[in-house]
């Protein structure tokens, strides 16, 4: 376990700097990925069918990108279990065994890197705002690397009138009017964040309610992850304009981050006054597109599926290959939704439809 | 970039500019194609429906099926003519629409447009009527009485997916029983079945107005709403969920005939591995893959290969590889899109997380993927009677070993209602003893292996008569007739 430490402090360090050439990422990116390789043998199994050594790889976009359903297939991590390690799990199915883990031996890494780019990304100017968060907290869900994100960003730059307002029932709807309403009131900005359903939900009970707020100047919203099928389907521009209008917070400061479990860096956009916006990480994390059937990245400017290089994922595997289809912009990238699940063109049978078929 | 444009769909009494049209883009090697199908409005479509279903009573209902028989033949030869306009057109557009390798696709629809001569067309219809007659008039019943077969007034139909021309099945069917028929065109093969409606209508004219086909976006709005109320029997073709989609949109009192998607298998006994034999059935099984990407019904997934033999289950897959990689050479595989790229990925890689890692003892030879990653084609290997589930398709096949050929149907049995093909290499009694195991499982169709993609003319889709399932019979009892006999002129 020690022999990592000292990566593990040139990684904290790395992320604490403020920026980096492409040398510096490659170095750390490669004493990393050889770290990994050692550690871990089937991640190394998964390198060599690829021809991918420590030797051959020689830039950080050489590395293999391991798809994400191999956190369900394995335990992919380079230090043995500890009683204190933190496992963020995947949700999006009912059957335990099937969830993808992300083993954190501490969370250190994960922690400076999550604070140093919210602080840039969604806090603007201001070093602590009162927080509504719309989201279970870390007691509720210890396994969910949302709610600790959550619980971290209310503890890093949340001011004490900061809340919950979830509850095993619900929103707790009348105790947010009147945080809203006491923001409207001080004339201090306020900022929600949560999950993209959450808000759904939010949007509809101010409907129905026939309400609406005007949120201080500087007021911000971040919403994260999508519908996930707990609310109805809200095309993006219609959300983002509901939103704005019933909390009276412009499209520029409703900040959607996009973020895995399998990661230990998110992505934020810079608002979204059109949609869709352009995704950003920081200096620590690299993406490039690729076709998931060779693992090469296609062609510039094409789409591809998005692979991303987190070097604040020290203990499973730094490069991941994801399911979401990206289009490469000057900023960053375009989500344009999720490759999984694709549709027989005949009539044979698809994986999807059986997997449907076969949940309860 | 070349562009190619044509208007799809077949719409008697309606002129283009009376309606609505819509353009699906299909692009591949530089060449772009744009059909124009038609959008209809709901009265436009109600007043289509009662167009077909009146002709269909004047023109088809009286026409022998014999006869109707001759004309679908007379448009076969047509299709079956290289040089025939509708041919050429459809060698040439068909395999842009669906991405499919040229050869393939021409390949394909000769050996299924044979499948609709007039001799296999007979049989088709001798097949479900133990006298066709019915069709045409009353025909005496054993039990005594007559009894007389109606098809549908208006059979609407819904296609679905990109296999080629597979709106002919459901076609030829509905024009055999004398229905009027209208189609509903599926977006990713939106050609051949207003070719098909055209030729007949040049092939025989008082057709003309017999059927129509049309399209609608997704499930369908108003229009598809007029058509499913006039329809009396809709046949669908589609995922569960898109079925289910059209089923809960119909009177209870409409007949519903549904065609999901299926999973084919395909079992090789001991007794068909020696080493002269093994190769060639290889060969007839990379067939079966190839075609058509396994987007078929019909093919297949997994083969379940009985160990005993001369040549070992992994020799086979090895050999299975091999022929993959011939035909991918000959016919490749058409260009995958992302996610289908993706699909096949996670595929292959599910299976590879349960290799060994390379460099341990025997890794070389429990590889379960044989083949290099960036293949057109994957084989996985297994030990196992591995359950039936759906491969990513694509070329993408298991080869499982077996101990005994009674290890299929326990294998099998899970996917119970998604079962319909199995491809079966195996000496005449086990043939027999697993075609019984099967079926009593869920199987429909046992063919060769080599034949799986090919149903032959006549066969029960779905286990299903295909148009027996059409039709109502109205039976005059003996009582009628006896009853009749007294107020015969003649009699004192």
């Amino acid at each position: 376990m020690n022999d990592a430490e000292p990566l593990i402090a040139d990684i904290l360090h790395f992320i604490a700097q403020d920026g980096c050439t492409d040398e510096q990422f490659d170095r750390l990116a490669l004493r990393l990925f050889a770290y990994q390789y050692g550690a871990n043998a089937p991640y190394r199994g998964f390198c060599q069918r690829r021809g991918a050594t420590v030797r051959t790889v020689k830039t950080w976009s050489d590395i293999p990108a391991v798809p994400i359903d191999a956190f369900k297939a394995m335990e992919l991590r380079c230090q043995p279990p500890l009683p204190t390690e933190r496992v963020f799990m995947t949700s999006g199915t009912t059957r335990a065994d099937t969830r993808g883990r992300h083993f954190h031996p501490h969370l250190d890494v994960y922690d400076l890197s999550m604070t140093r780019n919210f602080a840039r990304r969604f806090m603007g100017d201001a070093e602590r705002l009162p927080m509504g968060i719309l989201f279970p907290d870390e007691t509720a869900m210890p396994n969910s690397s949302l709610a600790h994100y959550l619980a971290l960003a209310k503890s890093a730059f949340g001011d004490p009138a900061s809340r919950y307002f979830m509850s095993p029932r619900g929103i707790d709807l009348d105790g947010l009017w009147q945080h809203l309403e006491q923001a409207e009131r001080r004339g201090e900005p306020y900022a929600l964040l949560g999950a993209s359903y959450s808000f759904v939900h939010v949007i509809d009970a101010l409907r129905a309610a026939g309400r609406s707020f005007r949120l201080p100047p500087g007021s911000r919203i971040l919403d994260t992850g999508g519908y996930k099928g707990q609310s109805r389907e809200l095309p993006l521009d219609a959300f983002y304009g509901e939103l704005s209008g019933l909390l009276g917070v412009p499209r520029e400061l409703c900040i959607n981050m996009y973020g895995m479990t399998e990661l230990s860096t998110q992505f934020y956009d810079s608002g979204n006054a059109t949609v869709p916006s352009a995704k950003s990480g920081p200096h620590w994390i690299r993406s490039r597109l690729v076709d998931p059937a060779t693992g090469r990245a296609v062609p510039p400017g094409e789409r591809g599926i998005l692979a991303h290089c987190d070097l604040a994922n020290f203990n499973s595997v730094s490069t991941i290959l994801t399911e979401d289809v990206g289009q490469p912009t000057r900023e960053g990238f375009l989500l344009l939704g999720r490759a999984q699940g694709a549709e027989a063109k005949g009539c044979s049978l698809a994986v999807e439809e059986f997997i449907r078929s076969a949940a309860p | 970039m070349n562009v190619h444009k044509v208007q799809a769909g077949y719409l008697p009494g309606l002129e283009r500019a009376q309606v609505q049209w819509h353009t699906l883009a299909f692009e591949q090697d530089g060449r772009r194609l744009e059909v124009a199908v038609p959008v209809l409005s709901a009265p436009q479509m109600d007043a289509l429906a009662e167009r077909v279903r009146r002709a269909a009573a004047r023109h088809l209902k009286p026409m022998p099926v014999s006869d109707i028989i001759a004309v679908i033949d007379r448009a076969m030869a047509r299709l079956l003519d290289r040089d025939d306009p509708y041919r050429r057109e459809a060698d040439a557009l068909l395999p842009l629409v669906s991405g499919y390798d040229a050869e393939m696709v021409r390949l394909g629809l000769t050996g299924f447009f044979k499948t609709f001569r007039a001799p296999q067309l007979h049989r088709f219809v001798a097949q479900d009527f133990a006298n066709p007659k019915v069709l045409d008039g009353f025909q005496p019943a054993a039990k005594g009485g007559a009894v007389r077969a109606h098809g549908p007034r208006l059979l609407a139909h819904s296609w679905a997916g990109n296999v080629p021309a597979l709106a002919l099945w459901s076609l030829v069917c509905g024009l055999l029983v004398k229905a009027g028929n209208i189609g509903k065109l599926p977006s990713a093969e939106p050609l051949f079945a207003g070719w098909f409606a055209r030729l007949l209508a040049e092939v025989h004219p008082p057709l003309a107005d017999c059927l129509a086909v049309v399209w609608w976006r997704g499930a369908g709005d108003a229009e598809a709403a007029a058509l499913y109320a006039q329809a009396d029997t809709v046949v669908a073709y589609g995922g569960n969920d898109a079925l289910h989609a059209i089923q809960r949109r119909l009177p209870v009192t409409t007949r519903f005939l549904a065609y999901g998607h299926k999973l084919g298998f395909g079992v090789v006994s001991a007794m068909a591995l020696d080493a002269l034999k093994a190769p060639a059935l290889a060969r007839r099984a990379a067939w079966d893959v190839m075609r058509y990407d396994q987007q078929g019904c019909y093919s297949p997934h997994i083969f379940y290969v009985q160990r005993g033999g001369q040549v070992t289950p992994r020799e086979f897959a090895g050999y299975l590889a091999g022929e993959l990689a011939n035909l991918q050479r000959r016919y490749p595989r058409r260009a995958l899109d992302l996610p289908e790229s993706a699909a096949v990925a996670k595929w292959r890689q599910s299976i590879e997380w349960r290799l060994p890692a390379p460099g341990t003892e025997g890794a070389a030879d429990h590889d379960p993927l044989i083949g290099d990653p960036a293949a057109a084609w994957s084989v996985a290997y297994t030990d196992d009677a591995q359950a039936l589930a759906p491969t990513a398709l694509q070329r993408s096949i298991v080869v499982a070993g077996i101990d005994a050929l009674d290890a299929v149907a326990p294998a099998v049995a899970g996917a119970g209602a998604y079962l319909q093909s199995a491809g079966i290499a195996a000496a005449p009694d086990e043939l027999y003893r697993l075609a019984e195991q099967l079926g009593a499982v869920g199987v429909t169709r046992v063919s060769a292996i080599g034949s799986m993609s090919v149903p032959e003319a006549g066969w029960h889709h779905d286990g299903r008569f295909n148009l027996l399932d059409l039709v109502r019979m109205t039976e005059i009892e003996q009582s009628a007739e006896a009853a009749a006999e007294p107020f015969a002129p003649y009699e004192p």
